[in-house]
Order: C-alpha cells, then structure tokens, then sequence
C-alpha cells in the first residue's frame, strides 16, 4: 500500500522558475527511497511539498490515506519527519538538550520519558557528552547530528533526509546509515535525498529528478545498470560501477557488482 | 610568506561555563605558493577553528600566527590592517549562499571589490570574469541570487571571494551539497587556479577520493590536535585514517577488496578510476 502518493503535481516559484512539473510517485510504506539529481533539478522542492511546506499549485498529495491540505498540514507533520541540509537553519534550543527536546515537547511527550528518549538519541548520533553544550558552538557536522537526533525522537513514520548527511564525516555518516537501515527494517519508510551515489545504492529504489520531471523510478539494482540514465542526467555512477563498465573481464565485473551492492 | 602557526590553542567558553579546546597546540606553516592543501578530519575535530584562525578572525587562546608577516595574538592589535589581511587570504564559510544579500549576483560580486575602492566599472568587469571563473554566464550577473539552487548560490558566494584576488583561498566544504558535476566543475577550477598562479589552496573536505585525486598536501586534525601532515599517498599507505574515523579513497577500497576476494596481484594506490583501469588490465594481461 502506498504511504505517499503525489498526483500530478506541479509547482512554480515565479514565472520563470518551475520547480516541478507534472509529478507522479507512488512510495509504499517501509520503503527506502534515495532522490537523485542535479542541483536545481527539483529534489528539495518536492521534499518540501511532501511536508507541506510549499503549496502546489496543480496536484495533490496523500500521506497515509490523508490528503495533504493548509488543514492537514500540522498533523501529517508528526507523520512525516524531514532534516535540512544546514543545520543552522533548525536550531531553536539553548543546549543541545533542549534542541533535542524541541519536537518531542510539541508532541507532548511525558518528562521522563523525554530524558530517556534524549539521552537514547544523543548516544545513537554520537552526540552524549555534548547535551549542555550551546548548538551554537557545535561543529557544522555535529549540529547536523543533533538536528537529527531530535527528528528521529519524534519517531515519525516517514523520514525525509535532505542532503542531510553531506557534512558528516565518513564514520558518523556510516554509523547513521546503519541506523537508518535499522529504522527501515522496523517498518519506517525513508526518503533520502543525496548527491552520493555511493549512499543511493543502499535504498529499494532510486528516483532520478531533471528539471523538476521525474525522470527515472526503478529498483536500484535495475536502475544502476542503465548507465545512459545516469549520462543523461549529468549523474555519475558509483566508482565501483565506473570501474567495472571499463573492465572486460566477467569475473571482475561481477565482484565489483557485488562489492557496490552489498557495502 | 604564508601562515604559520605557533603552538596555537584556542578554546571556546561553554554553557556550563567549562570551557573546551577546539584546536590543541597546532604548529604547522602554510607557504603562500604552490601548495594545494586538504585539511580533514572528524566532525568537530578543529577544521573550521583553524580555518578561521587562518584570517584572524578569531585571536588564538594561546600561541600565535604569523600570516604574511602581521603577528597575530592573543588581542586585537590596533597597528594591524584586519582588511588587508583579508585580501591576503581569502575564507568562504560553510555555507557561503546565505551570506549573498544583495538583488543581484553583479552587486553581490562586487560588493568585496566595491569595498576595497575599486572603481564601479572595473568592479563591474572583475564580476564577469569571476562568475565565469565558476562557471556561470554573464546571463546571471542580473539575476537575484535568492532565486538561484543552493550549488548556484554556492557558485556565486566562491566568485564573490574570487573577486579580491587573494594570495591564499581557504574553503571550508566548498563542495558540499553540489551535484557530482558541480563538484568536478569546482575542483578544476580550483586545481586551474593554483596551476595557473601558483597560489596556495586549503580545503576542507571529507572526500578522500578527491583528496587522493588533486591535493599535493593533507593535514589531519584529531580532537583539535595535529595528527597528519604530509603527502596524501603517505597518509594512505599509513594507518592513520584507521584511528581517526576517517575513509579510504573508493579507489583503494575498491582494488583492496579485488585483491582480497579474487587475489588480483594490484597496486592498490591508485588515485583515480582510469588508474585503475590501467592498473587492472596491467594484472589481468600478465595472468
């Protein structure tokens, strides 16, 4: 069952600047999604109707059976968690404490069962021994980790990655990847917006955006083989599958496959 | 000339007013030419800290500066010119598209040159030239910066620093959150830049396959302290990486698990993907 359908969407931020265009996408629930794309190319002007932070002026979107309205807005937000690319722009809370509590207090969630939820998420993002430290004072990537500890406390059903884990550092942004992979095997869809391919092999499936139109839709595995798609849309493949296009020989192409597949 | 570091430490005060040490007793020197440098390291590990060191925008807890000659320590010193420094080295933030303020990417531009009193028509045409340095036409030098995608904005705020025609560029993750081909597009602009004046680049990156690819020098920073500084091939062949939470270049990991799976005899040091296509037809044809 689809836990995000987006009918014929199309939205314009002026008259010169269109930034979707008749977009049709059916995602099923616990599904791992990665957006793909150039810049300017429409993926995080879809993340933001998907949240209902831009209106489209044709279309509509159904999140979990709920049309998504200027009404329904506020409460398919606690079904639909999103983190930015700049953890600047998120930052509300006095300490990194507080900035964890933040979504959380809104959903009303009972005091100790606050704490505990704070101190889980710290520890998952690496981030426990800074809970009295200012945001403000945080590295770019460490606030990106905390930005992200406080979605996930909020325990929604879909999460929304944009670019989020671009400023991490190799090993926070793996141990997150695990993480994810854990919440999608709990049953959580994810959509993942990224410029790494490396990171888009991981999900179900791939979404290729160009110029606001959904270009390409496919399981991963069928998607990576098509290496015009990937061309055409000024993408590149992983390094992995770069090599192996170049290489003749059966075995090695194999094994690269393997490798790219199963990191 | 260039920046030299003297047993700088610089700490920053904390809610709960302990305070934390962001860099550690950094030595190193940065000459002003020739050198293409990557500084990486883990999330807080000091990079930004020391990047700002870089054009006195923050004054050392401890130690000293030296760039281009003017001491910089722990105070604000009143016979120092901040603004000249500032033409001696170039800093574009992280993030760099939400300093862009003005209604046109031309005002923005020139907005460095304009302040450096660099008359209007010549500011003009040092607009053009830097927009086309990042890629960009001359079709947007009218267009309002806020309706531009982040990678343009990025673009945008890099030609603004460009503009000054400082003796050293730092970036701070200039190619964060660009596409692949935005991303390649910078990079040889940058590597253009330095084979072109020979001035010296410093970037902030956790790409280590770009790292491998165009740098001729890597320093590492661990919990604020130095713990690389040498060529990129040496930091690989090294174990440092492994302590340090940081990746291997895909080329390596990529010929490491060839070699381990399939006993491909390869070098696995190879620094871009036609390396080791070379290199992989090198081994097969000898089998």
């Amino acid at each position: 069952m689809s836990i995000i359908s987006v009918k014929d969407v199309s939205f314009s931020y002026n008259e010169k600047k269109q930034g979707l265009k008749n977009v049709n996408i059916e995602i099923n629930k616990g599904e791992w999604i990665a957006i793909l794309g150039h810049n300017g190319s429409g993926k995080s002007t879809l993340a933001k109707t998907l949240v209902g932070l831009l209106e489209p002026q044709n279309g509509e979107i159904i999140i979990d059976s709920i049309k998504l309205t200027e009404e329904t807005a506020y409460d398919l937000r606690k079904k639909v968690g999103i983190v930015f690319q700049n953890p600047d722009n998120q930052f509300v809370g006095v300490t990194v404490r507080d900035d964890i509590a933040f979504g959380m207090e809104n959903l009303c969630v009972p005091r100790e069962e606050m704490l505990k939820k704070i101190d889980f998420y710290a520890e998952k993002v690496g981030m426990i021994d800074f809970l009295d430290k200012q945001p403000s004072n945080l590295s770019g990537g460490q606030k990106q980790r905390v930005a992200i500890a406080g979605i996930l406390a909020m325990k929604s059903d879909i999460l929304i990655f944009d670019e989020a884990t671009s400023m991490l550092d190799p090993y926070t942004r793996n141990d997150l990847i695990q993480y994810i992979k854990e919440l999608n095997e709990e049953g959580l869809t994810i959509i993942m917006i990224t410029h790494d391919v490396n990171e888009a092999v991981l999900a179900d499936k791939i979404l290729i955006m160009n110029k606001g139109e959904v270009f390409a839709f496919d399981e991963t595995k069928a998607l990576l083989k098509n290496k015009q798609i990937f061309l055409d849309s000024h993408l590149e493949l992983p390094v992995t599958l770069e090599i192996a296009s170049k290489i003749n020989n059966k075995k090695i192409k194999e094994s690269l496959w393997e490798f790219t597949l199963t990191k | 000339m260039g920046i030299y570091f003297n047993e700088v430490t610089h700490e920053y005060a904390s809610y709960s007013k302990k305070t934390y040490k962001a860099i550690q007793n950094i030595s190193l020197r940065i000459e002003k030419d020739y050198e293409f440098i990557a500084l990486v390291g883990h999330t807080g590990s000091g990079k930004s800290t020391l990047a700002k060191h870089m054009n006195a925008l923050i004054f050392p807890t401890s130690g000293s500066v030296d760039i281009f000659g003017k001491h910089i320590a722990q105070k604000r010193d009143k016979k120092i010119s901040y603004n000249q420094l500032r033409k001696n080295v170039g800093l574009v933030f992280q993030f760099p598209e939400y300093q862009l303020f003005e209604e046109t990417v031309e005002k923005d531009i020139m907005f460095g040159p304009l302040n450096f009193k660099v008359p209007l028509e010549e500011a003009k045409v040092i607009a053009k030239e830097s927009l086309e340095l990042v890629g960009l036409d001359e079709t947007y030098l009218k267009r309002n910066p806020f309706n531009l995608s982040g990678g343009e904005k990025k673009r945008v705020s890099i030609a603004g620093i460009l503009a000054l025609d400082p003796d050293i560029l730092v970036l701070d993750e200039p190619t964060s959150g660009l596409d692949p081909a935005g991303k390649n597009t910078l990079m040889k602009l940058f590597t253009e830049i330095h084979q072109k004046t020979n001035k010296t680049i410093i970037i902030i990156t956790h790409d280590m396959d770009l790292v491998y690819e165009y740098f001729n020098r890597v320093i590492v920073l661990k919990d604020g302290e130095l713990s690389f500084d040498g060529t990129p091939d040496n930091l690989f062949r090294s174990d440092v990486l492994d302590s340090n939470h940081l990746d291997y270049p895909n080329t390596i990991k990529t010929l490491k698990y060839l070699k381990e799976k399939l006993g491909l005899d390869v070098d696995i040091y190879q620094k871009n993907v036609d390396d080791v296509v070379v290199e992989i037809n090198r081994v097969i044809a000898n089998e």
